[in-house]
């Protein structure tokens, strides 16, 4: 790809150079009809005076004029010439300067004189015009104009001392023209370096700019009108990226830290239990312990490695026809346990009818968080439900539960990577922060929405998936 | 010496308890922010091991509620956070000492060991009242050439008022140092450990070191 500053050079000089071959064409061809005008006009003339000359009389013709009064009819460098034909070719006279040679004869066609270049036998390029006239008439001969009988005069003049001048012409246009390439080579240097000077110096203040100092902008001083979007354009995408690698920043160190605790703890355990000697049961509590916080860990990770995969495109979605009343049954089992011993009532209103087609394990998932979490929030002896409603755009289904404390502003942000409630990390690994951020990714994904709510101590989520077969 | 230990994460609280307790100290344990406020604020702790996420009040709200209050504990953030601004923020709002998640429990007594000795104007890793030696570090201790050994109670209390040592020290002082929030409160216990204390370090060719002060406490090199 060219450089923008080739580009300006060769438009300009490229520009330059048509315009200077188009104005020489003009210029040479202006002068050259002048001066071939000029000519021809002379040669008319000279061929009028000479016509103007020829009586006839007696049935002889009288050329009345004085071949050595006009020298250039004579012979020399710049000679001139005449030829008379009668109208059927046959040469009456021609001037001395002719010798043995003769004009071409033509005639005038349509016209009572007609211009024609061609080159004499010795080399040399001439210009004729012939004429066709009728002579005068003498005075002995006064019947004469009763049959007339028409000449034809070839009047030629040398050019070669014209052409000269037009190859001079030629030369002198050439190399003005070649000069004046040379010196716009030189102005469009100077005036494309200064006319992309600003985007040089935006090109050095983003070559400035590094992955640490993403928080500098391309100033916008002295900057011209054309150039001031793409800075602001650029300045608007650092603004993006700055943003971006603070939410990766931050993404990192958030796992950095909810996997340290858990570290600390293991290596906390075995730290202790290798302080002295200890008895079968102790090591036994001490493995099982740090059994517990690993698969915690391991729980986090698998969450993190799901959430990388939707990021990046690798996760697959079958679809298939999910029963989701049995589906939601089938992801209560794990947490009815727990729930019992909470005091916790479960109520699934889905219609056994309702079904969504989806990928059963993503939806499985989406389930699970949202009812891990319900039983994880939801106060002693409260309850959960999941209900479905139809909507303007198909069926959403809600899943509710009671002992909700979190604020509105909160709410909005529980689908935040590990985000919570209250800066607690009793749960770490477990309730990490990362299961609505997973919901969320993970339905839309499979194309459909979630949001949530909290009012009057409730907090609801709604999920929403195309719908394929409404049971309601 | 007494320790309070305020952190959230069940599996590192019970090990570090166990460990602490192991290695003689008193310990008092909470995983909640405004639980372990109230027990900064109702005991004279040697030092206090202060996580910064916890439920209902941060560690940081914890530190800085303390030192308005000037109480003068000495206290040591243990966290996850790990940036230079996490541990400049902590160590200028008032904490004595910060400590970075995953760590070893060696370094975590090494460093409660270098806050006692700061709490009562130690330099000397090894205690030394005339001839009885206290190796802080190994928790060994010797009359002369004799080494002495004692339980770990028995250790916690001579070590104490070796800190303190050519002072008066109360028995509620001690009670406050030595024994844990929920130990059985009796007046009796400290004399009685006394009592199996001055068996173990009085030797009858050399000069007493413990002495009663009456109505007031007990004294150690004095």
């Amino acid at each position: 790809m060219w450089s923008l500053r080739l580009r300006l050079m060769c438009g300009m000089i490229g520009g330059m150079v048509v315009l200077l071959i188009g104005f020489d064409l003009i210029v040479y061809h202006i002068i050259s009809r002048v001066l071939f005008n000029q000519f021809d006009a002379s040669l008319e003339s000279a061929a009028r005076i000479l016509s103007a000359s020829v009586e006839r009389d007696d049935n002889k013709l009288d050329f009345e004029f004085d071949v050595e009064m006009v020298p250039e009819f004579t012979g020399g460098t710049r000679s001139a010439y005449y030829e008379f034909w009668r109208n059927d070719g046959v040469p009456i006279r021609k001037s001395p300067s002719l010798a043995s040679d003769d004009l071409i004869w033509f005639k005038p066609v349509n016209h009572p004189h007609t211009f024609r270049s061609f080159v004499m036998n010795d080399g040399r390029p001439i210009r004729a015009v012939a004429v066709n006239f009728l002579p005068r008439t003498g005075k002995n001969n006064p019947n004469a104009a009763d049959s007339p009988q028409s000449l034809i005069l070839v009047v030629a003049r040398d050019t070669g001392y014209l052409l000269a001048q037009l190859r001079f012409l030629k030369y002198l246009l050439s190399i003005a023209s070649i000069g004046a390439i040379g010196l716009a080579c030189a102005v469009a240097a100077v005036v494309v370096r200064r006319g992309l000077a600003p985007l040089s110096a935006v090109a050095a203040q983003i070559d400035n700019i590094r992955e640490d100092n993403l928080k500098s902008r391309i100033a916008d001083e002295h900057l011209p009108a054309e150039i001031v979007p793409i800075q602001k354009q650029l300045n608007s995408l650092l603004a993006r990226l700055e943003a971006s690698f603070e939410r990766e920043r931050a993404f990192s160190a958030d796992v950095a830290h909810e996997l340290r605790t858990p570290l600390a703890g293991i290596r906390s355990i075995i730290d202790v239990t290798l302080t002295r000697d200890r008895d079968a049961a102790e090591y036994r509590s001490a493995l099982s312990e740090s059994l517990s916080a690993i698969n915690n860990m391991e729980a986090m990770v698998a969450k993190l490695l799901i959430l990388a995969r939707i990021e990046t495109g690798q996760m697959t979605f079958n679809r298939e026809q999910v029963r989701m009343a049995e589906l939601v049954n089938r992801c209560w089992c794990p947490f009815s346990g727990k729930a019992a011993a909470a005091g916790i009532v479960f109520e699934n209103h889905l219609n056994s009818a309702l079904v969504w087609k989806s990928d059963v394990a993503g939806l499985s998932m989406i389930v699970s968080n949202l009812l891990d979490n319900a039983v994880e929030y939801t106060d002693r002896g409260g309850r959960i439900w999941v209900t479905a409603r139809k909507t303007d755009v198909g069926t959403e289904i809600i899943f509710e539960n009671t002992g909700n404390q979190l604020t509105g502003k909160q709410t909005s942000e529980v689908f935040g990577c590990f985000w919570r409630g209250d800066s607690a990390r009793s749960n770490t690994g477990v309730h990490c922060g990362l299961g609505l951020a997973l919901v969320k990714r993970i339905i839309e994904a499979l194309g459909g929405s979630v949001c949530a709510e909290s009012q009057n101590g409730l907090f609801s989520i709604r999920i929403y998936l195309p719908l394929v077969k409404n049971g309601l | 010496m007494r320790i309070l230990l305020v952190e959230d994460y069940l599996p590192l609280q019970k090990s570090l308890t166990k460990g602490l307790r192991e290695s003689g100290f008193a310990v008092d344990v909470t995983g909640d922010g405004q639980e372990g406020l109230w027990y900064a604020m109702s005991n004279d702790y040697d030092v206090i091991i202060l996580d910064l996420m916890l439920p209902r009040m941060d560690g940081l709200s914890i530190l800085k509620q303390l030192r308005v209050k000037n109480k003068n504990n000495h206290i040591l953030i243990l966290t996850a956070k790990d940036t230079a601004e996490d541990r400049i923020k902590g160590l200028d709002m008032g904490a004595d000492d910060y400590l970075v998640k995953p760590f070893a429990f060696g370094e975590l007594l090494a460093r409660l060991r270098a806050l006692m000795r700061r709490r009562y104007d130690q330099k000397c890793p090894c205690l030394k009242i005339h001839d009885l030696h206290i190796d802080v570090a190994s928790r060994r201790v010797w009359r002369g050439d004799e080494e002495i050994i004692l339980t770990s109670r028995e250790y916690m209390l001579l070590e104490y008022l070796a800190m303190r040592a050519g002072q008066v020290v109360s028995r509620t002082d001690i009670w406050e140092h030595v024994y844990e929030f929920n130990s059985e409160a009796s007046s009796n216990v400290v004399d009685v450990y006394i009592g199996y204390l001055r068996k173990k370090i009085e030797k009858e060719a050399k000069p007493p070191l413990l002495r009663t002060v009456r109505g007031q406490g007990y004294i150690l090199g004095a």
